[in-house]
């Protein structure tokens, strides 16, 4: 008799620890890694802008090797062209996605703050001034590409060969590296130096 | 008037040796860098000929392609050079197109100052600079092959030109697989934007030095070439690698070198390039102003791990 209500003890014990453990579990909310999340979001954003890019290199003669200047400029134009064409309705976001943006600004502000003084101040120097910029727009062939900070790219996520991080004044731009277009930018993403 | 006189003798003395070239009665050059040099007839000034007849023989020129009047100047020296120096191919460093990249850009910022040489059939291989668009990697005369970074071998050199503009992951895998692959006997990388510079305005990119120097200490890279910085300058070499950086072929920044531990020869009085015989063991170079004054040279040389002192030799 001892022995049946000590067994049963232990089983009313076990079951209603399982009973509790239940509810308990259903309220926890699935982890989840917010910057895994953004990162993410933001590339699939560019995969989206790669298989457009792909789609407007389709429907225009390719840029390949060419001894002739003006087969150049008319290719990158008219590769631009096209996807200004699919991409019309195109605004500041929409591949820098609202979720990324504090990963981003995070990004830029830790490499500035392991740089010191001198440094930040020869990088700030070496980006072009800035511009007035809008989606779609041709990068200005009166600013230079400026050197994007090698240690910086290396803490932002990878981006295929048709997209690249640039800077202009204190903006970073993601530009179409075929097409010479702004695709989309954040302002006031670096910081400023104290003069 | 005394300035003149003295304008005057130098003169007399320049045609003078220049005759005494002529007939064979002098040497074509003398050996110390900066001395009164072969003032040939035929445009090359103090140019230096060849050390060996079947060597390997480049110019260099960066920061070349603003259109101006001195980029012109420049580019007749070089074209004068040739007949005394006949160079194979030329390494361009970089900002190759300043400002707009037009059709017509291309003709003046490029193809018509190197006219005569390219009409030699001497090739050109660039390098992009901040002020390049990298679809200049498309166009043919930059041999460029439709690459951002890209290598080629000639005789016993092995060349590697980078996009230092964006050195990203991809890049990086590359050069450091490309490096293990080389076998050649010289090693030279060249790109736009120096790791070592005594520059006023720029400096050391000290960011793309974190991610190349190790690379290029590891894989026995012999020489590097950068522009970026308008003047030249040779630098000590650094843990056992040469740095130039030649970025005034078509820009100057008059008297912006801060000559300091970095400096072993700087130039910034006037527009330069390069020349580079690489001969066997032996690497010369010599530096030219526009005007055609020899304003540097030396040999570097393939054996230089065993006597070189400490930290400063070759790695190989």
């Amino acid at each position: 008799m001892t022995v049946l209500n000590s067994t049963l003890s232990l089983a009313l014990i076990v079951s209603s620890l399982t009973v509790d453990a239940v509810p308990a579990a259903a309220r926890q909310e699935p982890r989840v890694n917010a910057t895994g999340a953004a990162v993410q979001a933001f590339q699939k954003k560019v995969a989206e802008y790669v298989k457009l890019h792909h789609e407007a290199e389709s429907k225009t003669p390719a840029l390949s090797e060419t001894s002739d200047p003006r087969k150049l400029a008319s290719r990158e134009e008219a590769l631009g062209a096209a996807i200004r064409q699919l991409r019309a309705d195109a605004k500041p976001g929409d591949i820098f996605v609202a979720e990324f943006l504090p990963v981003l600004v995070e990004a830029v502000r830790n490499d500035f703050s392991t740089r010191t003084a001198v440094d930040r101040k020869a990088m700030v120097q070496d980006f072009p001034r800035s511009t007035t910029l809008s989606i779609n727009m041709v990068y200005p062939a009166s600013l230079p590409l400026a050197t994007f900070p090698a240690k910086l790219l290396r803490a932002l996520p990878d981006l295929p060969p048709e997209l690249e991080y640039r800077i202009v004044g204190r903006h970073l731009i993601l530009r179409d590296a075929k097409a010479n277009l702004v695709v989309d930018f954040v302002r006031d993403v670096v910081p400023t130096i104290p003069s | 008037m005394g300035a003149i006189m003295k304008f005057n003798r130098r003169r007399i003395r320049e045609a003078l040796l220049v005759a005494l070239v002529v007939t064979g009665v002098a040497p074509a050059w003398r050996s110390d860098a900066g001395s009164v040099g072969a003032a040939t007839a035929d445009g090359a000034g103090e140019t230096r000929p060849p050390a060996a007849p079947d060597s390997l023989r480049f110019a260099v020129i960066g920061d070349s392609g603003s259109g101006s009047r001195a980029q012109y100047e420049v580019g007749r020296q070089l074209f004068g050079s040739l007949s005394v120096f006949p160079y194979e191919f030329v390494l361009m460093l970089g900002d190759n197109i300043y400002g707009p990249e037009r059709p017509q850009d291309f003709v003046q910022k490029f193809e018509r100052p190197y006219q005569p040489i390219l009409d030699r059939k001497v090739a050109f291989y660039a390098a992009l600079g901040n002020h390049d668009d990298p679809n200049q990697r498309f166009y043919q005369p930059f041999n460029m092959n439709g690459k951002r970074f890209y290598t080629f071998e000639k005789h016993n050199v092995r060349f590697f030109a980078l996009d230092s503009n964006y050195m990203d992951k991809d890049q990086q895998a590359w050069l450091e697989r490309e490096l293990e692959a080389a076998r050649s006997k010289w090693t030279i990388a060249f790109f736009h934007h120096p790791i070592y510079s005594s520059g006023a305005r720029h400096g050391s990119e000290v960011d793309l030095r974190a991610i190349v120097e190790p690379l290029f200490i590891e894989h026995g890279v012999d020489v590097v070439f950068a522009g970026h910085e308008h003047f030249y300058e040779r630098l000590k070499p650094q843990k056992g690698v040469h740095y130039f950086t030649s970025g005034s072929a078509g820009k100057l920044r008059a008297g912006n070198i801060r000559r300091g531990p970095l400096t072993a020869k700087g130039f910034d009085a006037d527009y330069s390039y390069l020349l580079v015989e690489v001969d066997g063991d032996n690497l010369h170079f010599q530096a030219l102003s526009r005007q055609g004054k020899l304003v540097d040279s030396g040999t570097i040389q393939a054996s230089q791990a065993a006597t070189a002192p400490a930290g400063e030799g070759r790695t190989r």
